[in-house]
């Protein structure tokens, strides 16, 4: 026998491969016509043919060394009541052995997978307990996990349903499975998953390999649940092995681009996986090409490649395997069959968006059972699917501060969090935190996507009705799952300015976490109703229910983000309750939080800074408020969010917040921008009554009272619609000031008179708004010619103001304005030193709380009042004095046509 | 600056033989230290394979190196030959050892000992793996995948996006030329 030279084996490593392709009798055949054509190959040929079925026989090279320290032999010894018999399979996660229960209660075969990892101490008892957890799953489509468990010398295992038959793409070849058969298959597949789905159990790893047929041809999906399920189970706590080959590392072929990225892993993972499965199945490739892929080019495919259809692959040569076409059918037919319907399935399923795949399992596979039924299928090609997707987009802006803080916990710093002291403890809480920001994220999917029937938007408003509908139907209503869902559809109503929904759905949510014992469930719950019952003038019970929500929630990093939630509701209560210190308090603490907190994002800081804003624009610290909603705003720009339902908000604030401190044309230009935003958002329900009430308050201000009396009808008729008492008042209010513009006295009484006992009902006695209500009457008495009755309304307007200040409330927001008005009316009476003396304590008041470099109307009419009592005293020099600086904050405050500002220069001279 | 496994890795291929010595050193360097840390962490572990190691150390690397280390199967290429070299290494040294203290009597040795392959027949398995690789590398890589290492043909064919069947053609090719060579040299 001799060696063979390079250039011999050259020639005879081709035929080696047709041969040994060949079975023995195809061999004979294959060589004795060889022969005839060279008889000396063939001869070369026979004898290392002879000699590979010695070798085969023999089993040459077929047992491994066994120098580095090996598994010691295990058959016979036991696992709890197991038998190991023999080793069926071993791969990166260890060995899989074929086991048989030892005590005789079950004569049925097992599999044991022996994980070749260490656990860190303590570990050993959670990974039991989550084993038992995902042993409930059951479906004669899962694998049944029997037991999870720590042996002795501390290894994990795992016991599973032994399931002997093939991976399901082999199955189908094998069988030679046609398209809709594999179809009907795949239903079996979806009815597993969206069953594990609907126990929040997502499984992570879809793949052939975890999907198998058995003899029987049932489908059996293995490894539920059980890439989670070793997370963190290293012993070093660091990422283990596992966890690597159970993420993204080792196999990607079936992993979603949100797993590459590392981002959140939901139900819509699954649904990805899913279709990359079926498109394997009908194409008879992976998406990315028939391969070979490098990882490298797998990650690229994944995340940037648009797949071709599956049609246009589908029995290419090259593509290992496909779907049989019918009897006598042609590559044609089949791509005809799989055109259309399927394509669009398929492509669905495998967005890389998460949000625009199907909704869930549950969607993917009722589309499929009408292409099996031949009815309409509910996904659309791309063209309309783009819309939706952008319509979502739009959307997702009215943005829930507990679904994406969650977010923030799964996707960027669980390791941070869960590092701290109390592992274990911390871990379980993430666990929860993940499975709710599942929930939520489906919520979020569906009520974005189930606009796609139509192809044209549904209302927010009606989405928000299906979403309740949805989650009423489908959860455990003691699950804090479930009152998590509850809350942030409460919230969305909110943002939709749907106080009375809102507060009916928080409500409910609130009544239900009082039968739960999860902390962060009841806080939320409470804090969310609370700042619900104080937006519809509930006061007293909105500071009881934050102070129950703060109450439940103890001062550990783990609920640093509903500490944060409950700040902001708690803000906002204050603010509302006229207490703006506290209000200003609470948003700081809130803002600290946040930038200290190892969750820091834009998103989250948007909302903090925006609630900061608004905090210290209520207690009247103009400077620091203006420059807050500057820091917001380009935290927006920054996040691509400047012309979204949320910058309106800022706008509106900020528009608000330069109102209050005089500088009434660029609030105009705020509001007007803020209107402009919500108009081009049309599917966000119009634009807000309490944002059309503010822009009435600036024109007013500008003497455009005509302009002023429509958005203030508008923000009254919307007011009235929603049942919000308060903004009823506000806006009737805003009505008695137009009509008194407009000369209709009668008319600003009536809105007075209507407005009174509402405000009464819904506001505290000594609140600061009945000294704005007084204030108007006082007005109204002076235009009619009752002076005296002026007098003592404007006397009792200051004081009332007064009182609240001095009891720590607000009110000093309106101070310097009702005082101007005193001095006028002290002025018509000819109470001329009064009026000197009021004019001079308003202009010293603005002069305190002035923003340096800005001009306000405000300071511009005390200093017009003061310059006219001044006149009225004879005092010329210091009147003209007065009257120019009245010019010159008028001038640039309310614009140099305005009556007001011509009546000082008048008076400057 | 010590270069890293995906430099030498990148050398190599571009047919740099020190880089490749280099390249052959590091990593078994590497694998040594990880044979050690793991029977450290786990005492006598159950199961701490080759290609457990293998998974280990590509892990390790990879999270060292960022996001340039190349892919697993050319990684499982590059060091599954330096494996084999480790496990040669440590039959002979284990030989060694037992020659020592126990005067070469090896009929105690346990039944897993006995289905062992000698390190003398390794050593010489290894030779004509080298050549092998050098009339055809993609075989002699099957070999040590597969001998040396324990991968199964399966996950083989998926490391490389190829049948399972190929796989095994590929082996059965390896084992005719490598028994070729063996019987050739024993016959000198």
């Amino acid at each position: 026998m001799s060696t063979l030279s390079p250039d011999q084996w050259q020639t005879l490593s081709p035929y080696l491969d047709q041969a040994l392709a060949l079975t023995d009798d195809e061999r004979a055949a294959w060589l004795a016509s060889l022969g005839e054509q060279n008889s000396a190959l063939a001869a070369q040929l026979r004898a290392l043919l002879d000699e590979h079925r010695v070798l085969a026989q023999e089993g040459f090279l077929e047992e491994g060394p066994t120098a580095l320290p090996s598994t010691p032999g295990l058959a016979g010894q036991t696992i709890g009541p197991y038998t190991l018999i023999s080793q069926i399979g071993q791969g990166g996660m260890g060995t899989v052995w074929l086991v048989q229960r030892s005590d005789g209660r079950f004569q049925r075969k097992a599999a044991v997978k022996l994980l070749s990892v260490g656990l860190a101490r303590g570990v050993a008892e959670r990974f039991r307990r989550e084993g038992a957890i995902l042993g409930r799953l059951s479906h004669p489509h899962i694998a049944e996990l029997l037991d999870a468990g720590v042996t002795t010398a501390g290894q994990p295992y795992l016991i599973l349903e032994y399931v002997d038959g093939l991976p399901i793409h082999s199955y189908c070849d094998q069988h030679n499975l046609d398209v809709n058969a594999r179809c009907r298959l795949f239903l079996d597949v979806l009815s597993a998953v969206a069953h594990a789905h609907a126990n929040l159990i997502v499984h992570r790893d879809i793949k052939p390999s975890n999907v198998f047929v058995n003899r029987g041809g049932q489908v059996k999906l293995l490894d539920f649940g059980i890439a989670k399920l070793l997370e963190g189970a290293g012993s070093d706590g660091s990422a283990t092995l596992l966890t690597h080959e159970a993420g993204s590392a080792l196999t990607p072929e079936f992993a979603a681009p949100e797993q590459i990225r590392g981002g959140l892993v939901t139900t819509a993972t699954d649904v990805y996986a899913l279709g990359v499965l079926l498109y394997l199945l009908l194409a008879g490739q992976h998406p990315a090409g028939p391969g070979p892929h490098s990882a490298a080019g797998l990650v690229k495919a994944i995340m940037e490649t648009e797949p071709p259809r599956v049609s246009e692959v589908a029995g290419r040569t090259g593509a290992k395997a496909s779907p049989t076409p019918d009897r006598g059918a042609t590559r044609e037919r089949l791509r005809r069959q799989l055109r259309g319907d399927l394509d669009t399935i398929v492509a669905k399923a495998i967005k890389k968006e998460p949000q625009e795949r199907y909704a869930s399992v549950t969607a993917l596979a009722d589309d499929l059972r009408r292409y099996l039924r031949h009815e309409p299928i509910s996904a659309r090609p791309d063209t309309i699917s783009y819309r939706v997707g952008k319509f979502a987009r739009r959307n997702r802006l009215a943005v829930v501060l507990t679904a994406f803080a969650l977010m923030a916990i799964v996707a960027g710093t669980a390791g941070t969090l869960i590092q701290a002291r109390t592992a274990r403890e911390q871990r379980d809480f993430a666990f929860r935190q993940l499975t709710r920001a599942e929930a939520i994220n489906d919520l979020d999917n569906f009520i974005l996507t189930d606009a796609a029937p139509s192809g044209k938007p549904l209302r927010l408003n009606e989405l928000l009705e299906r979403a309740e509908r949805l989650v009423r139907r489908e959860h455990d209503l003691t699950d804090v799952n479930h009152i998590q869902l509850l809350v942030s559809i409460g919230r969305k109503y909110q943002s939709q300015d749907q106080d009375a929904s809102a507060l009916r759905v928080l409500e409910e949510a609130y009544k239900l976490s009082r039968n739960v014992t999860d902390r962060s469930t009841r806080a939320l719950a409470a804090c969310a109703l609370g700042n619900a019952a104080s937006g519809s003038g509930d006061p007293k019970r909105a500071q009881a229910l934050i102070r129950e929500g703060f109450q439940e929630l103890p001062n550990e990093s783990q609920f640093v983000l509903d500490r944060i939630f409950c700040l902001e509701c708690g803000s906002r209560v204050s603010d509302d309750a006229g207490e703006p210190s506290d209000a200003v308090a609470r948003a700081l603490t809130a803002e600290q939080l946040v930038e200290g907190s190892p969750v820091r994002s834009d998103v989250l800081q948007a909302d903090t800074l925006m609630g900061l804003a608004q905090a210290y624009r209520s207690a009247g610290q103009f400077g620091q408020a203006d420059g807050t909603f500057e820091r917001a705003s380009e935290t927006l720009a920054r996040l691509g969010r400047d012309d979204t339902q949320q910058a309106g908000t800022l706008f509106n604030n900020w528009g608000l917040m330069r109102y209050h401190s005089g500088r009434i044309l660029e609030a105009e230009r705020a509001l007007r921008r803020a209107i402009e935003i919500s108009q081009e958002n049309p599917a966000e329900g119009g634009v807000s009554p309490q944002l059309l009430n503010n822009y009435a308050a600036t024109l007013i201000d500008l003497d455009r009272f005509d302009e002023a009396g429509n958005y203030a009808n508008r923000a009254f008729a919307e007011a009235q619609k929603a049942g919000d008492e308060i903004l009823i008042v506000q806006t009737l209010l805003m009505r008695a000031r137009v009509y008194r513009g407009q000369h209709d006295l009668a008319h600003s009484d009536a809105m007075l008179a209507l407005a009174e006992p509402r405000m009464r009902k819904s506001l505290p006695a000594g609140h600061y708004a009945f000294a704005s209500l007084v204030s108007e009457r006082s007005l109204n008495a002076v235009a009619e010619g009752d002076i005296p009755e002026g007098m003592r309304l404007a006397g009792e307007a200051v004081a009332i103001a007064e009182t609240s200040i001095k009891n720590g409330h607000a009110g000093a927001i309106l101070m310097p304005t009702l005082l101007v008005r005193r001095s006028n009316v002290e002025l018509a009476a000819h109470r001329t030193q009064d009026a000197v003396s009021d004019a001079e304590r308003a202009v010293s008041l603005l002069q305190a709380s002035a923003v340096p470099g800005t001009f306000s109307s405000a300071t511009g009419h005390a200093y017009l009042a003061l310059a006219k009592a001044l006149a009225a005293e004879s005092k010329t020099d210091e009147a003209r004095a007065a009257a120019r600086s009245a010019a010159e904050q008028l001038q640039n405050a309310i614009g140099p046509d305005h009556t007001d500002t011509q009546r000082a220069r008048q008076l400057a001279g | 600056m010590e270069p890293t496994i995906s430099w030498l890795i990148g050398a190599a291929e571009r047919g740099d033989g020190v880089a490749a010595d280099t390249l052959f050193s590091a990593l078994y360097a590497e694998l040594h230290r990880l044979a050690k840390r793991e029977l450290a962490r786990h005492g006598t572990p159950p199961s701490l394979s080759a290609t457990t190691l293998l998974h280990e150390a590509y892990l390790d690397m990879a999270a060292r190196d960022g996001p340039s280390f190349p892919d697993r199967a050319r990684f499982m290429g590059y060091t599954a030959r330096v494996m084999r070299g480790l496990i040669i290494d440590h039959a002979r040294e284990r030989h060694a050892h037992k020659r020592g203290g126990l005067f070469e009597i090896t009929s105690l040795d346990t039944e897993a000992e006995e289905n062992a392959v000698d390190h003398r027949e390794l050593a010489q398995i290894s030779e004509a793996l080298d050549e092998l690789g050098r009339v055809e590398p993609a075989l002699a890589e099957v070999v040590d995948l597969k001998f040396f290492c324990g991968f199964s043909f399966a996950e083989i064919a998926a490391m490389r996006d190829v049948s399972e069947r190929t796989v095994q053609r590929n082996w059965e090719k390896a084992r005719i030329y490598l028994h070729r060579k063996i019987r050739a040299d024993l016959a000198l």
